[in-house]
This record gives structure tokens, C-alpha cells and sequence, in this order.
């Protein structure tokens, strides 16, 4: 798995791409997002679009990334979310959890 | 053992996660040479990783010269996949589900639900003591 990451109209982008299965790839995410929050940011834009697919390990880092998120005020939310990881969401009714948008724009003007 | 010994129809590795990318690599090999839809290849490749995972962690508790075997079988149009440790087993009617409100926003503890809701039938076989042996199988 390859991460890109920018910052756009103070909101944290996160482009993870490929797949997000455990081992090595999903510490590269749950690292750069706990770098991130250490370091103050607290809206955060996670793009699905890239990734092929994602098991529990790559949920757990999202949901993880979340709570500790809005215990500090902050929110994560998710953008262009593929059919594959929407199903994900429904079957663990994550999907009650996160507010999904169809674009990174979108997600960014919602804060 | 100290990298994944790979044959026609398996793959075992130590027990280190780096390794579940050649699990993902050598299940989709087998399975694209079946002519399996990609969809049905992610679903099965997102099962498998999710039993692995606990193969490493929950059974093998990490210990890196410990196993887990990766078995396949596609015949017609079925897959059935078995995966075993070398672990001490565990109660598999002992596992909380996911979806309750107070489990929803845990970070672990959905692997088993999302490979039941993925595949057409899990089987664990699995005991106080002994290692634990999951056979998955699905339609393809």
C-alpha cells in the first residue's frame, strides 16, 4: 500500500492506495494519522478511492483514528468510498458511524 | 522457516503479518487461473487474510517459527480454503459480536463476522489445547 497526504482549506487529506490488509501497509496509515493528530490536526478527509480492498485491520485503523479523533474535537470522514469497502461498512454497520461523501470536495466543505 | 514455502495448491508462512502479502499473491494467482470474478477474488482474498491475521496473532501469539498453512482446493465451481496454526486453540462459540453498541467502536474483533457474511460457509475447528483449523468455502 502507497500514502499520499496533503492539506487542503485546513482539512487533512489522506490518499491510501491498494490494499489494506495488516502487516507493514496498514502501519503506514495508522502511523501517518496518529503523526498527524500528535502534531494538532483535527479534520481529517480519508479518499477511498484508491483501495482495492480493506479487511478488519484497515476498519480498525479508520474507527480507531475516529474515536480518537472526536475526543478531541475533531472528526474523520470518508470520501469516495468503493462498492467493496461500502459493503464493508454495511455488513459491521460502521456505515452508522462515519459520514461518507461522494467527493473529497464535498467532505472538505462539510466541516 | 524463515520465508513462505509456496506449492501448487499451498502456502505456509511464519507467523509475522509482512508475510500476508504473499498470501494475498499466491490466492490470487490460484484464483484468476480458475477464471474467478475480481469481486469473488477480493472477497475471498479479504476472508483469508482476516483468518490469517488471527492465525498469527491469536493462535501463533506472533511466535515467528510457528506456521500457518494456507490450503486450496478449486474444483468446478467451488473454492474451499483451509487455514491452520500451530496455536492452543480457542472456544470459537466464544465470540462477541461486533455489531452490538458496545462493540461497534472497537478497533478489533470483526475478522470472523466479515468472513461469515463473505463466504458461503466457515467451519472452525478449534479447542482448548490443540490448534484451530478453519475451512471457508465459497461459490465461484
Amino acid at each position: 500500500m502507497k500514502l499520499n497526504d496533503f492539506e487542503q482549506d485546513g482539512v487533512m487529506v489522506l490518499e491510501p492506495k491498494g490494499k489494506i490488509m495488516g502487516g507493514p501497509d496498514a502501519t503506514i496509515l495508522h502511523e501517518k494519522l496518529y503523526e498527524l493528530i500528535e502534531k494538532g490536526k483535527k479534520k481529517f478527509v480519508i479518499d477511498l478511492s484508491r483501495v482495492e480492498w480493506m479487511n478488519s485491520t484497515g476498519l480498525g485503523i479508520i474507527i480507531s483514528g475516529l474515536t480518537t479523533l472526536r475526543n478531541n474535537q475533531g472528526e474523520l470522514k470518508l470520501a469516495n468510498v468503493t462498492e467493496k469497502i461500502k459493503s464493508l461498512l454495511v455488513i459491521t454497520k460502521l456505515a452508522t458511524v462515519f459520514e461518507t461523501y461522494d467527493t473529497v470536495d464535498e467532505a472538505i466543505k462539510s466541516f | 522457516m524463515d520465508k513462505p514455502i509456496i506449492t501448487e495448491s499451498s502456502i505456509k508462512i511464519p507467523s509475522s503479518q509482512e508475510f500476508l502479502v504473499d498470501v494475498d499473491g499466491f490466492l490470487e494467482g490460484r484464483l484468476v487461473k480458475h477464471g474467478v470474478d475480481k469481486g469473488v477474488i477480493a472477497d475471498i482474498a479479504i476472508s483469508v487474510t482476516e483468518i490469517v491475521n488471527n492465525a498469527i496473532v491469536h493462535g501463533n501469539k506472533s511466535v515467528f517459527e510457528k506456521a500457518v498453512t494456507v490450503e486450496i482446493k478449486a474444483e468446478n465451481s467451488e473454492v474451499e480454503i483451509v487455514i491452520t496454526d500451530e496455536g492452543d486453540g480457542f472456544d470459537p462459540h466464544n465470540i462477541k459480536s461486533p455489531i452490538e453498541d458496545d462493540n461497534l467502536l472497537k478497533e478489533v474483533g470483526r475478522g470472523i463476522f466479515i468472513t461469515r457474511a463473505l463466504m458461503d460457509k466457515v467451519d472452525i475447528d478449534s479447542g482448548p489445547g490443540r490448534p484451530t483449523r478453519v475451512t471457508l468455502s465459497k461459490h465461484i
